[in-house]
């Protein structure tokens, strides 16, 4: 397929995951919309890599990968710090601020 | 000629130095050494060059010291080009001499005087500052070194009349002196700025010579009048500040309040005269302009008379003899006003001497009263203290005017020349002379019936203080009584340097006109017959002021002095308020000023200040802040929603084709010419054109403009369609016209 | 080159497996199903990498990211397992929904741009395209550094988060333990001493006061 379709989904994914983090309440799935817009990233750059026929696209992408691991990861641990603290994880409730 | 003159001046500065670092742990002994040696070797410095080296150095200028340079702003005509640097040549040797001598005397003086004064290193070091600063005055070569002795001389004299600070009294003299200097100094700097504007120099010599040569002071000013006059009238002003003319005079009689050596050394023998001394130097400028020399010696003389009227009625020691200093200060205004400058100058340097003496014989007679100066408690002095009471006969006498002392001689010449004098003219200021004369004759009157009334007052008849008091008379010790000796003899022999020899065929006996003639030009030639008749109308009227005043106080207070206190009870009071100049200067001047600042607080510091700047800052920086707070929200989802719409906006705009908001549309007849740049300019990037012409036909192309045939006339839609290539974004815009 | 027909229907459905996986995901309020969907797209996202001849990071998805990454959300979804309620937030709901409506308006601009501004034939890759082989090759000569820096980075992670999710057993008994005295002393200034003793010691008998 022409590259600019797969271009195309790129960014409905990464608008998608955007929404989720945007709008949700529960902070895992704020977490999940990350991934998702980590893996619109990824896609986009195999889509150029395929088109540009270097692979040095698909190695940063592994790269991103790992990252999205190691990022995970920290993120969850907080997510885990965050709940014994303030016994919740709705963002909501979890808001210091006054408005 | 160079000589070392920097010496002169700084000896002084040294001592002030050293007494104000180290004075206060120092002994008394030591202080007032280490004062007494500053000025004695300033005076051994003056005197070596004054009679040494001077004499042959007078025809080219006098010596000369050129420290460095202090100015040296552009070139040519504009610039400005002042160095800090020292001219001793007739006029300021002699002032230099009278300074450092008399200085020196006046040292000693006070150090029996002062004995009793915890506060010791403080007054000598001010003392010593006083006399540096007045050398550089006397002995600067420009008025911008001149001008900083001025100001010295001003700072000393605030300092020393409130030397006793913690009177609120004597600190408020301090400041009024100041600030009535300050008046003057204002007119001053302005006469010195005229000047440089069109003369170009600051330098004396060089003024002299633009000043002799050329008519560049010559050229009209203001009011039809040359610069030379309002240069004269300015530097005037100044003069009348420091040398206690009408209207500036009102502080020398409240600089009283001062220890008298101060009183002595300031504002009888030195500082006062710095006045004549500026006017002096100044002749070259002032010869221009007859007008000029017509106010100063007029303002001269009419403060002459009018202060030794107030004089008559004063009952305190030194208010008398200052009154006496603006009385004769008016005598050396005139003079110099009279185109008289020998005479001027003479009558300052016997001035000095008697004056001085005077005033010292005042110190000496408040010591012996136990401090008190009030004369209507005195008498009988004469056998009490026979050394003072000697000193003070002799300088009375001098400044009577009683031949052959010197106050004869130099009062004299004033007069006489007065009425000789043609600097005004034959035409319509030829009055000035005679009339100036005629107030002098009557101020001459006058002093001789003030000065004998103090004296009838003081050391004639029987006392009339208390039995305390009386007790404690007693002569003041050497190291007073040596100065006043030696005053004394100066104030009989100063007058014969100036002896008219002219009268009596031997012009060479006038040491003090030849002298002069290097730096004043040549002295005024007097006709012998008006000379001897003023010499004799002098001396009788000397006399009849003696001898009135001895009618009325001779021995006390008489009969004819009561008659007159009976009789004009309203008119003795007014003259003992001097005339209450102070209390109209207060209510012209100094409430409204009071009111003015008053008003200000209220309305420029509190209002504007206080509430509008100070406040009003914090206010906005409040309401900024409460803006401010709604974008710091915290929330990192609302963060993210922010950024995703700024970046839609710079999207948005960085895509968007330049259509115009209105296409342009010329329409001739059944053509239309359509414009779809915007702004009318041309778009940097390549775009291109849909024109749809709404009758079945389309143009693509990459141009803005286009022209377009209608074949039928009528309404039309013309529609652009603006596309960018680049990212496929496009705009459309429309209008409606209608062809014929 | 022109796609077939095969090719058009295959990335449909691709397209559509992944895009449905995420909206599903973005809008469960049970966090288990929500791990679940995500799962399914990353299968989703593995198999269209495997269409853009990215081989070796198709596997490497399927290992890494729907393996372990989302083994480890599972994990923490069963600590922390809550339903919602609501599941929108509502803090400033009209500017993170004008945010999305950005969203929206530029993915349809990079839409069109990427469109004009890309060549619309396919691109042949080469037979070693996308192989184990040459992504090593790349990964361990030109990107040897990122590489090595990558594996400090997870070396991070992992030390980071074992030390945020510490517990901190010894700061809580102290918490504890404070609560417990404020709540003695409020009893014994109502004078309830015995009731007193049972708080301050909560396990034993009283004790000593």
């Amino acid at each position: 397929m022409p590259t600019y379709y797969y271009l195309t989904l790129s960014f409905v994914l990464f608008l998608v995951g955007t929404s989720g983090v945007l709008l949700r309440r529960n902070a895992l799935i704020v977490l999940m919309g990350i991934e998702l817009q980590l893996n619109a990233g990824n896609l986009a750059f195999l889509a150029f890599s395929r088109q540009l026929g270097d692979q040095k696209g698909h190695a940063f992408a592994f790269i991103i990968i790992a990252l999205a691991a190691a990022e995970a990861a920290v993120g969850l641990a907080i997510l885990v710090a965050l709940f014994r603290s303030r016994q919740t994880i709705n963002l909501d409730e979890a808001s210091l601020m006054k408005r | 000629m160079p000589f070392n003159l920097r010496l002169i001046p700084l000896m002084p500065f040294i001592g002030a130095t050293l007494l104000m670092l180290f004075g206060r742990r120092w002994k008394r002994e030591t202080v007032v050494m280490v004062a007494c040696l500053a000025v004695f070797f300033a005076g051994l410095v003056a005197f070596d060059a004054f009679f040494t080296r001077l004499p042959e150095a007078a025809e080219a200028g006098g010596l000369t010291d050129n420290v460095w340079t202090w100015l040296a702003v552009g070139s040519g005509p504009t610039g400005l080009h002042v160095d800090l640097a020292f001219r001793m040549d007739a006029l300021s040797g002699l002032l230099c001499l009278i300074i450092t001598f008399i200085g020196f005397l006046i040292h000693v003086y006070a150090s029996g005087y002062m004995e009793h004064e915890p506060d010791y290193a403080r007054f000598f070091a001010y003392l010593n500052l006083f006399c540096g600063a007045m050398l550089v005055l006397v002995l600067g070569d420009n008025l911008p070194v001149m001008f900083v002795g001025w100001e010295g001389v001003g700072l000393c004299s605030y300092l020393l009349i409130g030397f006793w600070y913690t009177d609120n009294a004597n600190a408020d003299a301090g400041k009024k002196a100041f600030i009535t200097n300050r008046i003057g100094d204002f007119g001053f700097l302005l006469g010195i700025f005229l000047l440089f504007q069109y003369s170009g120099t600051m330098n004396f010599s060089e003024i002299t010579s633009v000043a002799q040569s050329g008519s560049a002071l010559m050229q009209p000013f203001w009011l039809g009048q040359p610069v030379a006059f309002w240069v004269g009238l300015l530097l005037f002003i100044g003069a009348a500040g420091k040398s206690a003319q009408i209207p500036l005079y009102v502080w020398l009689p409240d600089a009283m309040a001062g220890p008298t050596p101060v009183s002595a050394l300031i504002h009888a023998a030195t500082m006062v005269t710095a006045g004549v001394y500026m006017v002096a130097r100044m002749h070259a400028v002032y010869l221009l302009s007859p007008a000029a020399m017509a106010i100063v010696a007029i303002v001269g003389a009419l403060t002459a008379a009018f202060a030794a009227i107030i004089g008559f009625a004063q009952n305190d020691f030194k208010k008398v003899l200052a009154y006496s200093t603006v009385s004769q200060l008016g005598f050396m205004f005139a003079g110099v006003g009279t185109a008289n400058y020998d005479a001027g100058v003479f009558h300052l340097f016997t001035h000095a001497f008697f004056k001085a003496g005077l005033f010292l014989c005042a110190g000496s007679v408040m010591h012996a009263m136990s401090g008190s100066g009030d004369i209507t408690k005195m008498g009988g002095l004469r056998k009490r203290i026979p050394w003072t009471h000697g000193v003070f006969f002799i300088c009375w006498l001098a400044i009577c005017g009683i031949f052959p002392l010197s106050g004869f001689f130099s009062k004299d010449s004033i007069i006489a020349g007065a009425f000789a004098t043609t600097v005004y003219g034959p035409a319509g200021m030829a009055w000035v002379g005679p009339f100036v004369g005629v107030l002098l004759v009557l101020a001459a009157l006058g002093t001789a019936f003030y000065m004998s009334r103090l004296y009838f007052l003081v050391f004639t008849g029987p006392s009339r203080a208390d039995a305390e008091t009386q007790h404690h008379i007693h002569e003041s010790p050497f190291v007073m009584v040596g100065p006043l000796v030696l005053l004394a003899v100066g104030a009989a022999l100063g007058g014969f340097i100036g002896i008219p020899g002219a009268l009596v065929e031997h012009p060479e006996l006038n040491l003090i006109g030849h002298f002069f003639e290097p730096v004043l030009g040549a002295e005024m030639m007097v006709p012998h017959a008006t000379e001897w008749a003023f010499m004799g109308i002098s001396f009788a009227l000397a006399l009849g002021g003696i001898g009135l005043a001895y009618l009325f106080y001779g021995g006390g207070y008489r009969e004819p002095a009561h008659q007159v206190a009976f009789q004009f009870p309203r008119f003795v009071a007014l003259v003992r308020d001097k005339f209450r100049v102070d209390e109209l200067y207060d209510a012209i001047f100094i409430r409204p000023l009071r009111k003015l600042s008053e008003w200000l607080f209220k309305l420029a510091d509190r209002i504007i200040i206080d509430k509008i700047l100070v406040e009003g800052v914090g206010m906005v920086v409040d309401v900024f802040g409460r803006f401010a707070r709604f974008l710091q929200l915290g929330d990192a989802q609302r963060y993210m929603a922010a950024f995703a719409i700024g970046v839609a906006a710079l999207v948005f705009f960085a895509t968007r084709p330049p259509a115009p908001s209105e296409l342009k549309v010329s329409v001739e007849g059944l053509s239309v010419q359509v414009d779809a740049r915007r702004a009318g300019r041309q778009s940097p990037r390549e775009l291109e054109y849909t024109y749809d012409f709404d009758d079945g036909r389309e143009e693509n192309q990459t141009a803005p403009e286009i022209r377009h045939t209608f074949r039928q006339p009528g309404k039309y839609t013309i529609r652009v369609t603006v596309t960018d290539p680049r990212w496929g974004t496009s705009t459309v815009v429309k209008r409606r016209v209608e062809v014929q | 080159m022109q796609p077939a027909v095969g090719d058009y229907i295959v990335f449909g459905l691709l397209a559509a497996g992944v895009i449905g996986g995420a909206v599903f995901t973005m809008t469960r309020r049970n966090p288990v199903t929500a791990v679940m969907s995500l799962v399914g797209t990353f299968f989703a996202l593995a198999a269209t990498y495997a269409s853009l001849s990215a081989h070796f990071l198709a596997i490497i998805q399927i290992l890494v990211y729907a393996g372990a990454i989302m083994v480890l959300f599972i994990f923490v979804v069963m600590i922390l397992n809550r339903e919602e309620v609501a599941p929108v937030a509502l803090r400033g709901l009209g500017l993170r929904s004008l945010g999305v409506a950005a969203g929206i308006y530029l993915v349809i601009i990079f839409a069109r741009i990427v469109r004009v501004n890309t060549p619309s034939d396919l691109p042949v890759p080469s037979e070693t395209f996308g192989t184990v082989a040459s992504i090593g090759d790349i990964l361990f000569r030109d990107f040897l550094y990122p590489f090595e820096a990558i594996s400090l980075l997870l070396l991070v992670a992992v030390v980071g988060g074992v030390v945020v999710s510490r517990s901190h057993k010894k700061e809580v008994a102290a918490e504890q333990a404070a609560e417990r005295r404020k709540i003695v002393e409020e009893l014994q200034r109502h004078d309830f001493p015995a009731l007193a003793d049972n708080a301050a010691e909560p396990h034993g008998s009283g004790g000593h006061h």
